[in-house]
């Protein structure tokens, strides 16, 4: 068995001291590996955040360690990790970040100015990763004229020019519509597929469970087994991905049965022709 | 790096174009500072220079023209007129005087030229005639335009009444206006009869400047005799001293004021961009970069306004030596250089103060929706 990209092993942070000590993270341990796809829920303030800041050295630990790709970042002085994040780690963040000067093409291209080849060599990646999300057309458009699909594609291709081994993706579809954040939830499914990347994604979007290998529950800063009570589970006739049928959003009536569906796209080819998807 | 740094000043074209004019005007006051000075200063040697001698020659002792007093026996004249190497030598007499007319005084040099003299004149005419006789006298242009003088009109000089019959160009200044009268008038003005200031040698073709004047002191007593470069440099010197303080004190204001502006401006186009800032550190940006970055971003501020200064410099001094002919104003390459020098001080300075902002970025910012 290959070793894990990532190993994370009793890695803790720590806020405060004294009366107004908080542990945001306690004791957190984990491996992911090239490939997989991890989905890391928890109720707000849980550290999630805390915990992916950890993972993406933005934030030391107060105790803990982390290796990634076998370096032991943990040991690393601040100096050397700029570099380690430029080449080694991929960010997707929630408010999409993007520069607002840069074209989508600059902004795709930004981090390879830190990569060994520079930009002259990325080219080409950026040219097949903006074919591959469909933002062929918008390589010479601003961030303001994006939707914010559009946007975020563009941070993932971001994340993905310098082709790091690590993706982290901070609620990826928080400030997305229902089909938009399929899309970026796919994307980020292929990273880990095709790619080979090992993809973190920090949710609290039910419906990325299902392209997940495995889903982390995060609560009081301590990572514990997936409560998944509170959901009544269905698939969208459509496409098949598993929704809950409790509080989805995409309804439509047929024959006098209701169906749910994960998105306003799979919803809108159902109803063009219900039979076809009629179980 | 550079590119985004650039586009995104591009991108706040209002706010880049309202810190580079801010930026202009500080260099604007510096410029026009140092025009100033060097145009009143090249005043002070005006009439030195234009009158194009080879010796100059004075009481020991005197070394310059602005603001001395020299008396020289006036049988010295013949005596040093008579020395080999020497073609001519023309008395003047000088003094401070002041021009009066009705509603206006003036502070002016006054040079005394004996009757039908052909040197030490004005170099140059707006009107008239170029050698006043008893109870006349030459002015500057400029000052009988501003006090309302004509050809034919009335000045007063201590207590004496002078008709205009010529009037001068580029022998005004704020400092050194010079006035041309009868020498018989200066001298009893002066109570110097029997004397002349100063003795203007033209030598004999061939003849070295300086080793006349070395001759000119062995033959005659109590005399300085100065090669006219040297004579010219002694009062230029003079005028510098009398203010280069000053343009010193007023060039530090016109960068200090620059620098508060850029200062202002590069730490608000850095606070206005920091949660960018903080992406860039998440992505990998290097603190050093970034204040690389920083640091060209003022420099572009800065050299922007610099160049819209010596734009605005270069369209507003033809207006102002219209508006306001008694300041003359000299630009010089040196002025030029002097301002970009302190220009790039000044950003140097200023980049500093948003580069510690930097430093201070968080780039856990960018996690924060």
């Amino acid at each position: 068995m290959d070793t894990p990209l990532l190993q994370v092993n009793k890695l803790s942070k720590t806020f405060g001291s004294g009366h107004t000590e908080v542990r945001a993270v306690d004791d957190v341990s984990l491996d992911v590996r090239r490939g997989e796809l991890i989905l890391m829920m928890g109720p707000s303030g849980s550290g999630k955040t805390t915990l992916v800041s950890m993972l993406g050295t933005l934030l030391r630990p107060s105790g803990g360690r982390i290796v990634l790709d076998g370096t032991v970042v943990t040991r690393l002085g601040e100096a050397a990790l700029p570099t380690l994040r430029a080449r080694k780690i991929g960010f997707v963040f929630q408010a999409f970040n993007l520069m607002e000067a840069l074209t989508v093409e600059e902004n795709v291209l930004f981090p390879a100015q830190l990569a060994p080849g520079g930009i002259a060599q990325a080219k080409p990646r950026a040219d097949e990763l903006l074919a591959r999300l469909g933002l062929d057309g918008r390589r010479r458009a601003l961030p303001p004229t994006l939707s914010g699909g559009e946007k975020q594609r563009v941070a993932i291709a971001r994340a993905l020019i310098n082709a790091p081994p690590l993706i982290l993706a901070d609620e990826p579809t928080g400030n997305l519509d229902s089909q938009s954040g399929q899309e970026v939830v796919m994307i980020l499914h292929d990273a880990a597929r095709e790619a080979g990347c090992a993809v973190v994604i920090v949710t609290h979007d039910p419906r990325v469970e299902e392209v997940a290998d495995r889903i982390l529950w995060l609560e009081d800063g301590r990572l514990r087994d997936r409560r998944d009570e509170g959901h009544a589970w269905t698939r969208c006739p459509v496409c098949g991905m598993r929704v809950d049928e409790w509080t989805a959003q995409h309804v439509a009536e047929h024959a006098g049965e209701r169906a749910v569906f994960c998105s306003q796209r799979c919803r809108e080819r159902f109803v063009e022709n219900p039979v076809a998807y009629a179980a | 790096m550079l590119r985004w740094i650039l586009k995104t000043l591009w991108l706040q074209k209002p706010s880049l174009l309202a810190s580079a004019a801010g930026v202009a005007g500080a260099f604007v006051l510096v410029v026009i500072l140092h025009a100033v000075f060097v145009g009143e200063s090249r005043q002070v040697v005006a009439y030195v220079r234009h009158t194009a001698a080879d010796v100059w020659v004075m009481q020991r002792g005197v070394g310059n023209m602005h603001m001395a007093n020299s008396f020289v026996w006036d049988s010295k004249v013949k005596r040093i007129a008579e020395l080999p190497g020497v073609r001519a030598a023309t008395p003047i007499l000088y003094s401070g005087i002041v021009v009066r007319t009705p509603g206006r005084r003036w502070l002016a040099f006054a040079v005394g030229l004996q009757r039908g003299a052909t040197r030490g004149g004005p170099w140059a005419m707006a009107a008239g005639r170029t050698t006043p006789g008893p109870g006349e006298i030459v002015v500057p242009r400029v000052f009988a335009d501003m006090a309302g003088v004509a050809l034919g009109g009335r000045v007063s000089v201590t207590g004496r009444i002078l008709e205009v019959v010529g009037l001068s160009e580029g022998s005004f200044s704020m400092g050194n206006s010079v006035v041309f009268m009868a020498a018989s008038d200066l001298a009893e003005l002066m109570s110097a009869q029997g004397t002349v200031s100063y003795i203007i040698v033209d030598a004999q073709p061939g003849q070295d400047g300086a080793g006349l004047a070395a001759r000119i002191e062995q033959a005659v007593d109590k005399v300085s005799a100065l090669p006219a470069e040297r004579f010219i440099r002694n009062d230029y010197q003079l005028a510098m001293q009398m203010g280069t303080e000053i343009i010193a004190f007023m060039t530090l204001i016109g960068a200090g004021l620059a620098a508060v502006i850029i200062a202002f401006t590069a730490y608000s186009q850095v606070a206005r961009r920091r949660r960018e800032l903080a992406i860039a550190k998440a992505l990998g940006v290097r603190n050093r970069a970034i204040y690389a970055a920083v640091g060209l971003q003022t420099l572009v501020i800065t050299g922007l306004g610099l160049a819209l200064a010596l734009l605005a410099a270069w369209g507003l001094f033809p207006l102002l030596s219209a508006l306001v002919p008694q300041i003359t104003l000299v630009v010089t390459a040196e002025a030029m250089w002097r301002a970009a020098a302190v220009a790039l001080v000044v950003a140097s300075i200023s980049a500093w103060i948003p580069a510690r902002y930097v430093a201070r970025v968080d780039p856990l910012t960018a996690f924060k929706g």
